[in-house]
């Protein structure tokens, strides 16, 4: 049986950074809020369909109901086709998908994939952090679940920055040394180069750079 | 290769689904569901074999599919093609996801 080990260690610390953002430990505490923001969205959306009577709210009571049945969800519902409640616990798996993939050096071999997962985690968080908010000065309610999981969206982006910083200063570095679009375009894409190689070595021993 | 499985998952909801939701009676809706739900395992399982390991691309596809067929069948759709919509975006995300994607690629791995 053919058996390889990568070429490299899968644990380096990585430049500016004292540990390495892509490890398990750094990536799994996302993934899991991620999954808790995915099951609150479920409750949500289990209500938006009416597979359930009521939604929980110990601060607010009714009004989280006012604001899943407000017209502005209404109105979601009628341009996206699924409730929005619903839409929020995809892009929670989304993040947690995303998260999973990759191995623990995947910032170098695959950035293409924290990209990915740096687009639904950061914009998307914040733009969903905002309609959340939002939504409560438009409709004129509170809904204490909504809150709860754009207050998730928002620690997720202040975890997953640090991953997709790293990314980007090695994407960044690509081009500046080479100059080369193509290059920066195959780094991103996960095709390895001499170039970007040497690139990552010296990121993750910030001393030789 | 997680990705695939839960791909394959999502294959058997997404045949099983027409039950699911009372409308097995509209046979060509069924049947469009089942073959769709087979094209969707088939190219999962294509991508264990090394000759047809990017077959999961292809779900991408499929998936994209699913989702304008179940948002233009009204507004809002009937909650079979909702479905179709949610079957849809969750495929898209885990196609996009590489075989063995836990580990380094090809490229960073050497024999040893």
């Amino acid at each position: 049986m053919r058996v390889e080990k990568p070429v490299h260690d899968l644990d380096a610390a990585v430049y500016p950074y004292k540990y390495n953002p892509s490890s398990w430990q750094q990536r799994v505490p996302i993934c899991l809020m991620a999954l808790v923001a995915a099951l609150i969205s479920t409750h949500l959306a289990l209500y938006q369909w009416r597979l359930i009577e009521s939604v929980w709210d110990p601060v607010f009571g009714d009004q989280s109901a006012k604001v899943l049945d407000s017209d502005v969800a209404k109105e979601m519902y009628g341009w996206i086709g699924i409730h929005d409640a619903a839409l929020g616990v995809l892009a929670y798996l989304g993040d947690a998908i995303f998260g999973f993939a990759g191995s623990t050096r995947r910032w170098q071999y695959r950035p293409w994939m924290v990209i990915l997962f740096g687009i639904d985690v950061i914009p998307l968080g914040i733009v969903s952090a905002v309609l959340v908010m939002m939504q409560a000065f438009v409709v004129g309610y509170w809904c204490f679940l909504c809150l709860v999981t754009a207050a998730i969206s928002l620690v997720l982006v202040y975890w997953a920055w640090d991953e997709v910083r790293v990314c980007l200063t090695f994407l960044y570095r690509v081009y500046k040394r080479t100059g080369s679009y193509r290059l920066l375009w195959r780094s991103l894409c996960g095709y390895r180069s001499p170039e970007a190689d040497a690139i990552a070595e010296e990121m993750i021993q910030p001393e030789r750079a | 290769m997680w990705g695939r499985v839960i791909e394959m998952m999502l294959g058997v909801w997404l045949g099983l689904s027409p039950f699911i939701f009372g409308v097995q009676s509209d046979l060509t809706l069924l049947w469009i569901d089942q073959i769709i739900a087979l094209a969707i395992i088939v190219l999962a399982s294509l991508s264990f074999h090394a000759r047809y390991e990017y077959a999961h691309l292809l779900n991408m596809g499929v998936a994209v599919g699913l989702c304008v067929w179940g948002r233009n069948a009204g507004t809002p759709p009937p909650f079979i093609h909702q479905n179709h919509i949610v079957v849809g975006l969750l495929l898209l995300m885990f196609a996009i996801v590489p075989n063995r994607a836990s580990s380094p690629p090809a490229a960073w791995r050497q024999a040893v």
